[in-house]
């Protein structure tokens, strides 16, 4: 009976296929649902650098670096990356001593910062390449969310890691 | 914090990748943390307790070295095993883009995982494969760690990604301390004496060997009492027909040395010579020869550059030119002020790689890549920082 091969084939073909969209539907949330988390991580950090910088600014350095860091903490969604821009300005323009706590406190929330915001770059750029795939817009996988997006700001680590030269 | 480390090359041959992964195991472990290493070995051979065997390695030409790596349904039924058994708060993988225990672990771990890559390759067969395979593996990393500025360069411009820079970590304490091999270096003055090293496989076109060898021959004619002390893998009457009769009492073969006696012989030198030719990301050898205080000439590569701080921490000389490392030898060996400034700064250079320092940054981006997996912040005291 020739055409059970058809069947055969033809199932296989179906087979395959609804598998490969299973995999692809759950990388694709995999990757966004990873995206989201970074994103929630990345948010925490820039809140704790600006409470660290808050907290200096009392005891420190004064107004200027106050108001940004309180800048840095109310911004709407929408002008966050440029307030945040700001206080790492102003954190830079500052005389930062490694031995004091406050200070200490504030170099290492930038850093940690600063890996928070690598790890989100490189997840949300992994979630925007899988969900811009021609399949997966054709079958609007993960609709549900929102499209991931970058969050960009300068790079906030204070201090010149240690393990440059300075030249 | 429970850390699984996974190592793609047996711990049977000793290796820059394999060093890193016993140092970086060892330092966590004495900054607190939970550590199991798994990695390929023979069944019967000495490993230290943190280490899991994934059973044995077969040798693979890879990268102009050979590798010893474990691949197969076999091997991926234990990095499994490993995985489920060790619950681990964060997974660490070496190289993943290798055939090796370390693909296998990325591909069948879920949660946090981190990848560190040492070597810079800019066009390698795993480069030129199918964009989509190599996005698949990556796509698994969480956060990903260079070991030089080169290898995060790659990542950056090849692999559309970016990578924190963390050097290679050195136990310095282990090298400043060690004593050196009876009767050496021996007496260095102005135009006689002197010993210079050199470790590594002397078979290896990219070790540069050929380079010091002839360096040393035409010193060594003018020279007298100038001695080479060679230790790395390799046949001793091979090494010794490479040098003219007359100067083969000058050169003294250790053969591999363990990681102590490699310690003992970067001590027992005046002059450390990394004469290599490219192909090299990070320089380690550089590193543990400050470290144990010697004076360092190496061929004037990026990677040599920046560990050397540009030249005030070690000599650099034009890349494979023997003419340009004999003047800088004979320069040096006649010159103890400057091999102890050269040493001086070399102090300050270590003391940045020193492997506490590196490890208390490697567990910052455990924490990145933690905190990216469920969105939670951890504490500075959980990670065990600062």
């Amino acid at each position: 009976m020739p055409h059970m091969w058809w069947v055969v084939a033809a199932s296989l073909v179906v087979g395959l296929v609804a598998a490969y969209l299973i995999w692809t539907a759950g990388r694709v949330e995999r990757l966004q649902g990873r995206a989201e988390l970074a994103a929630r991580a990345l948010d925490a950090h820039l809140l704790r650098r600006a409470a660290a910088a808050a907290v200096l600014a009392e005891r420190r350095f004064g107004v200027e670096l106050y108001a940004a860091a309180r800048i840095a903490l109310d911004a709407p969604p929408d002008e966050r990356e440029a307030a945040e821009n700001d206080l790492t300005r102003q954190l830079r323009g500052v005389q930062l001593d490694p031995a004091d706590p406050d200070c200490g406190a504030v170099i290492a929330a930038s850093r940690r910062l600063a890996l928070s915001r690598q790890v989100h770059t490189d997840l949300v750029r992994d979630a925007r390449s899988a969900r811009s795939r021609p399949l997966v817009r054709l079958l609007r996988m993960g609709r549900g969310r929102e499209w991931p997006r970058y969050f960009d700001i300068d790079d906030p680590t204070l201090t010149v890691p240690a393990d440059v030269p300075a030249n | 914090m429970r850390i699984g480390i996974v190592c793609p090359y047996s711990f049977d041959v000793p290796g820059g990748v394999q060093n890193h992964v016993m140092d970086l195991a060892e330092a966590l472990i004495a900054l607190g943390h939970e550590v199991s290493v798994l990695a390929p070995a023979d069944e019967d051979s000495p490993l230290p307790a943190y280490v899991v065997s994934a059973g044995r390695a077969v040798p693979l030409p890879y990268n102009g070295s050979v590798a010893r790596i474990a691949f197969g349904p076999v091997s991926t039924a234990r990095v499994r095993r490993w995985i489920t058994n060790g619950d681990f708060d964060v997974l660490h993988v070496h190289e993943p883009l290798t055939l090796s225990l370390s693909l296998l672990a990325v591909l069948s771990a879920r949660g946090p995982v981190v990848a560190t890559f040492h070597t810079a390759m800019t066009r390698s067969r795993v480069l030129a494969a199918a964009q989509g395979v190599l996005q698949i593996v990556l796509e698994r990393i969480t956060a990903r760690i260079a070991v030089s500025a080169l290898a995060r360069k790659v990542q950056v411009e090849h692999m559309d990604g970016g990578a924190v820079e963390i050097p290679n970590g050195v136990a310095v304490a282990k090298f400043a301390d060690a004593e050196p091999l009876p009767g050496w270096p021996g007496e260095c003055t102005p135009g006689t004496g002197g010993t210079l090293g050199f470790l590594g496989r002397f078979t290896e076109a990219r070790k540069g060997f050929p380079v010091l060898r002839d360096a040393f021959v035409e010193l060594a004619a003018t020279r007298p009492e100038l001695r080479l002390l060679v230790a790395g893998p390799g046949d001793r009457d091979d090494l010794y027909d490479r040098f003219p009769a007359a100067l083969r009492e000058r050169v003294t073969f250790l053969g591999l040395v363990s990681e102590q006696d490699k310690a003992r012989m970067l001590r027992s030198v005046h002059l450390y010579v990394a004469p290599n030719t490219g192909g090299e990301s990070f320089g380690m050898i550089l590193t543990e020869a400050l470290a144990a205080g010697t004076t360092v000439v190496a061929s004037d590569l990026d990677a040599f550059r920046r560990v050397l701080d540009g030249g005030r921490a070690g000599r650099l000389f034009p890349t494979g030119d023997p003419a340009g490392l004999r003047d800088a030898l004979a320069d040096l060996l006649d010159d103890p002020a400057g091999r102890a400034e050269l040493s001086a700064c070399g102090d300050q250079v270590v003391a940045n790689f020193d492997w506490p320092v590196v490890a208390r940054r490697v567990l910052e981006v455990y924490a990145a890549a933690i905190e990216a997996t469920d969105g939670r912040v951890i504490d500075q005291e959980w990670v065990g920082l600062g």
